[in-house]
């Protein structure tokens, strides 16, 4: 009776996940399937379900550093790792004191500061796009991509902060307590007892952050003018033009801009479960 | 150190008057939390107080904005009053409401199904977890493709599976647009959710379990009972962060549709962008941004309750 | 096979001439029709094909010598500029003419120094809009006719006319000259002028039993050919683009409007004011009554017209699903750029569509032909808003280079014409006639152009409340007479300054 039950359980279940993964797969694979096919191609109804003649003038377009297209689109790249690994990095900087902070420490106001640092999540970034570049312009930043560095590091930190924290909430401080005992300055305690056992909350928050950076298209899209400078989701529109839409060629673009955060986040994603398990989760 | 926060545990409990000099007690934590704080301040600071500054003008698009005119709490009444607004309002309600259900019962679906020791687990969840982590770009244009009216494959099956003579008009029908870009939100976003409700799952104690199962508790019982009570906490969070994600989003609305067909998927964020950009009515534009804040802001409070609730258990 | 059918062609022309002049219509470009010895040498009043083919050809310029009357060429200077330059989609001839123009500037003002940007079509007005207001703006900027007027009248252009970089007002068309004027006084000089014409597919005619040389005269025909091609062949007749805060629509919706006797204010007058709004006049009325007949009643145009812009029409009209769209000439070079990089079956299709496409003029209504007077302007920024201090001298310089015939006519190569009259005349107008086959057609309809009303306020009307009504007839979410009220309303709110 009971096993039979959860036999029936377990039929739904493997159901409900192939049901689930079609849905979430289907769509990468029509990507897939359509920017390996021609623009004539690309454009017949009905659909040609698999491509009648497999062709890879799109990757080899876009990734070729001999024509102009190939250059800007790995220069995209380029940009798009830069700004997100600088805003990863800085984001990290900031978090793990103010987290270890939030933590340990009883100053005045800090209640206050700390659910203000959440809130910044409840903003818009619509809202603040033109104030921002006035401030940006102010700071004479506007065109550098230290603009962006500087506006993506805010995104990461309210969830960094907050996932860091619980970690730090979750060590004993007697472990710190111990290592000064033996001689180590506040500062060494740190680095040599705290920092080893959050780790998996810096990979899981440095994580967070990253994919942040590295799929933002609006700030981008306003900040920046110089072609050299720009990133990878406002380099994607640049194939929706005046005159053409190469399918196509945008879904190779969307395939190629996918596979660096993917493949990081498979590598890396046991990390990140952990992380909310520990910090964010556990009470 | 930990001698410093016990002593400072000790003076909040014995409530010592001056928080100025308390203030200057402490001016060493302050170190810590500035960076975070300052550049924080920095970015939203200044922007909050030109959105609430600049609500109270009108900026007609053929004066500089030097040139505005203080016109009070005008705009405010003007968008309040416009027939527009409900439209977008409720279009907003549903958007958010619709997405942020439908992620979150896939999510903490996928969730039990995936909390369970299996080959090829950790991939499936990996696979999952794929429209989560690309960009909201590239989604946007992956399922405008797939929803083409005139050469999309979602369409052309389901002709050919015999379901309709023609295929399915999704984005370019006011009946249907909004649900289309709202099931674009949720294959999004629901593996957040997901990984959110697997974190909390992991917490649930396996003895409860085991012995419940031994009482000869059912599937559901064991999950109603058992399971629910110990993701309270992780679903809060998680609802609230989705809502808060679904209010604010722009990308997928705007690539898709730009708010058409005949404003059938405008919603705030998208309305406010057309205001401040296409309409180059930053005095309008600004008292619109300050009407979602107040929203935003009423659900702040249960926001901020969420994710600090450990917090008020510990020194509350 | 003829590729066009000239004759018909022909008296199509003497007849539109006709009527236009009975109707006063040459009033709405004034000057049309009188200068039969400008300083340009042209006679604009007698603009046929046979004329432009004439005149291409019989003067020589000597840009190097001009520009050395307006800024000596030894002058040092630096320059910023930006501009929508050539793309990962433009053919290759777009992307050699752009670098032939900055190693010819180079070799003119070796002492300038310039900085550019190559902006993205659909990006670039936002950015300059931001630019502008955040004091980044460049020196110099070029961009669609239609944009200009509301930096002026914010005050974020210099006063720049052509006299100023040395060229007489009449070496330019009229039409061109009224969208930089802004209270009368002139903030930009006209680089080029764009027109588009009907594109068909002449195999899809075929097939559809309809003549493959002969477009649809007017936009009535224009309804019927559509859903005869739609129930014939099952493929699209119409590439109707509908798409909300696009400036793709309004360019293919206006000139069916204009056609029908509709207008949104009145700038298809002799002397518009800009004053009354006319959205919900009969013939606009009458204009989206036809677009609904395609739409709704016929299915005749792509069901995805409410989001596409013109873009997503390109596709399916060279893979031959589509049987006519409003477009520019480059269209044709595009195509041929794709038949050469094209290999095994795509080629075979792509030489099929080549030797099927037809041009000719955009169908006429009721009321008149019309289409968009497009085009672009060159601007110098205020001082106050540009990023840095303005080289006054290194702009002039620079906008004295590119607005001469030579560089108008060749910056203009694929899809547009020399703002510069003069550019008419030269070499390099000859060698386009001769290579750009279809290129006489968007010629001839530069006298049918009616510019967009130049008043700041046209960028919200053409890009948001004519989409708008478009989109709310074509959902049924209202009536074509409700639809053309509340947009007619929407416009007259505008007009308050509200």
């Amino acid at each position: 009776m009971k096993s039979r039950g959860s036999r029936g359980w377990g039929i739904v279940r493997v159901a409900f996940l192939a049901v689930l993964t079609l849905f979430t797969l289907l769509p990468m694979v029509w990507m897939l399937l359509t920017s390996l096919k021609t623009q004539f191609a690309a454009s017949q109804y009905p659909p040609e379900w698999w491509p009648k003649n497999v062709t890879f003038e799109q990757y080899s377009l876009l990734l070729s550093p001999a024509t102009e297209t190939g250059r800007d689109f790995l220069r995209y790249m380029f940009n798009s790792v830069w700004v997100s690994l600088a805003s990863t990095v800085l984001g990290v900087i900031v978090a793990v004191p103010a987290a270890y902070a939030f933590s340990r420490f009883r100053f005045p106001g800090r209640q206050l500061l700390f659910y203000s640092v959440l809130l910044r999540n409840m903003f818009p970034a619509v809202v603040f796009l033109m104030p921002l570049f006035i401030l940006m312009r102010w700071l004479h930043l506007v065109n550098t991509e230290f603009s962006l560095i500087l506006t993506y590091l805010t995104f990461g930190l309210p969830l960094s902060i907050w996932l860091l924290k619980g970690f730090y909430d979750n060590i004993p401080a007697q472990l710190e307590q111990a290592a000064r005992m033996d001689g180590a300055t506040r500062f060494q305690a740190f680095f040599q007892i705290v920092m080893p056992l959050s780790s998996p909350g810096i990979i899981a928050t440095a994580i967070y952050s990253f994919i942040l950076a590295w799929n933002e298209y609006l700030y981008a899209l306003v900040f920046l003018n110089d072609k050299s400078k720009l990133t990878l989701p406002v380099g994607l529109q640049r194939f929706f033009t005046e005159y053409t839409t190469n399918w196509p060629g945008l879904m190779a673009a969307s395939f190629i801009t996918s596979v660096p955060v993917v493949v990081l986040f498979l590598i890396l994603q046991k990390y990140f479960v952990r992380a909310l398990t520990e910090g964010a989760v556990k009470a | 150190m930990s001698g410093t926060a016990a002593a400072s545990r000790k003076r909040l409990v014995s409530r010592e008057p001056g928080v100025l000099a308390r203030m200057v007690r402490h001016r060493a934590d302050y170190l810590y939390v500035a960076p975070a704080l300052g550049v924080m301040l920095l970015v939203i600071g200044y922007p909050i107080y030109d959105t609430i500054y600049l609500s109270f003008f009108n900026t007609p698009p053929s004066l500089a904005l030097e040139d505005k005119t203080f016109v009070g709490v005008d705009n405010y009444i003007r968008i309040l009053t416009s027939d527009a607004f409900l439209e977008v309002t409720v279009n907003t309600l549903i958007w958010t409401a619709f997405s942020t259900f439908f992620a979150f019962v896939l999510g903490l679906g996928a969730a039990l199904a995936l909390d369970k020791q299996f080959v090829g687990r950790g991939l499936l969840r990996g696979i999952l977890l794929i429209p989560y982590v690309i960009s909201a770009v590239a989604a946007a244009y992956i399922w405008r493709w797939l929803y083409h009216t005139d050469f999309g494959v979602i369409g052309a099956i389901a002709v050919a599976a015999g379901l309709t003579d023609r295929p399915i008009n999704f984005l370019d029908n006011t009946e249907t647009s909004l649900g289309s870009l709202i099931v674009v939100n949720v294959w999004k976003e629901f593996s957040f959710a997901m990984i959110m409700m697997l974190a909390g799952l992991q917490t649930v104690p396996e003895q409860l379990h085991r012995a419940a199962q031994v009482d000869g508790a059912g599937v559901f019982q064991r999950f109603w009972h058992i399971t629910m009570p110990h993701l309270k906490g992780v679903t809060l969070v998680t609802v609230l962060l989705l809502l808060v994600s679904n209010l604010n989003s722009f990308t997928i609305p705007w690539i898709m549709t730009a708010g058409g067909p005949a404003g059938s998927t405008d919603i705030w964020i998208t309305a406010i962008y057309q205001l401040a950009f296409e309409r180059i009515r930053f005095g309008i534009s600004s008292a619109y941004s300050v009407i979602v804040f107040i929203v935003m802001m009423s659900m702040g409070y249960f926001y901020v309750r969420a994710l600090t609730r450990r917090d008020g258990a510990r020194y509350g | 096979m003829p590729l066009f059918d000239d004759a018909r062609f022909l008296m199509d022309r003497r007849q539109l001439l006709g009527t236009a002049a009975a109707a006063g219509f040459a009033g709405s470009l004034p000057g049309m029709a009188r200068a039969a010895a400008s300083p340009s040498g042209l006679d604009t009043s007698n603009w046929t094909p046979e004329y432009i083919g004439g005149i291409a050809g019989t003067l020589d310029v000597d840009t190097t010598a001009e520009c050395a009357k307006v800024v000596p060429l030894s002058t040092k200077g630096h320059l910023t500029y930006w501009y929508v330059g050539p793309n990962q989609a433009s053919p290759d001839i777009d992307h050699k003419i752009d670098a032939e123009f900055w190693v010819a500037f180079a070799k003119t003002y070796p002492n300038i120094t310039v900085e550019r940007q190559n902006l993205d079509y659909n990006q670039m007005l936002n950015k300059v809009r931001t630019a502008a207001l955040g004091n980044a703006a460049p020196m110099v900027a070029k961009f669609p006719i239609l944009w200009g007027v509301e930096f002026a009248a914010k005050g974020q252009l210099s006063q720049l006319k052509p006299e100023d970089v040395g060229y007489p007002v009449d070496e330019f068309w009229p039409g061109a000259l009224k969208s930089v004027m802004w209270k009368g006084k002139s903030y930009g000089v006209p680089t080029n002028n764009e027109t588009m014409g009907l594109i068909w597919n002449a195999a899809l005619f075929q097939a559809a039993g309809l003549d493959p040389e002969k477009p649809p005269a007017t936009w009535d025909d224009l309804v019927v050919y559509s859903k005869q091609i739609k129930d014939k062949t099952g493929k699209n007749g119409y590439g109707m683009v509908a798409r909300t805060n696009a400036g793709n629509t309004p360019f293919r919706f206006m000139p069916q409007l204009w056609a029908y006797g509709g207008e949104a204010f009145d700038e298809a007058e002799a002397n518009p004011t800009y004053k009354t709004v006319n959205l919900n006049n009969s013939g606009s009325k009458a204009a989206l009554q036809a677009s609904y007949d395609m739409y709704v009643r016929d299915r005749s145009v792509p069901m995805s017209a409410l989001t596409n812009t013109q873009n997503e029409n390109q596709d399916p009209f060279i893979s031959g699903q589509l049987g006519m769209m409003i477009s520019h000439p480059l269209e044709y070079s595009v195509m041929l750029d794709r038949t050469a990089k094209a290999t095994g079956d795509d080629k075979k299709i792509a030489e099929g569509v080549v030797a099927n496409m037809r041009y000719g003029l955009v169908p006429k209504g009721p009321a008149r032909r019309a289409v968009v007077f497009g085009g672009s302007n060159v601007h110098i920024f205020d001082p106050k808003v540009v990023d840095g201090k303005l080289d006054m001298e290194a702009a002039r310089a620079f906008v004295a280079f590119s607005t001469g015939p030579e560089w108008s006519t060749k910056l203009a190569w694929t899809n547009s014409n020399p703002g510069n009259l003069r550019g008419f005349r030269t070499k390099w107008m000859k060698e386009r006639l001769a290579t750009i086959k279809f290129l006489n057609v968007t010629t001839s309809m530069l006298p049918s152009g009616i510019p967009f009303p130049v008043i700041p306020e046209t960028s919200e009307v053409m890009n948001i409340i004519v989409p708008d009504m478009l989109q709310n007839v074509l959902t049924k979410k209202m009536t074509v007479s409700a639809a053309a009220d509340d947009a007619a309303k929407k416009a007259k709110v505008l007009l308050s300054g509200l």
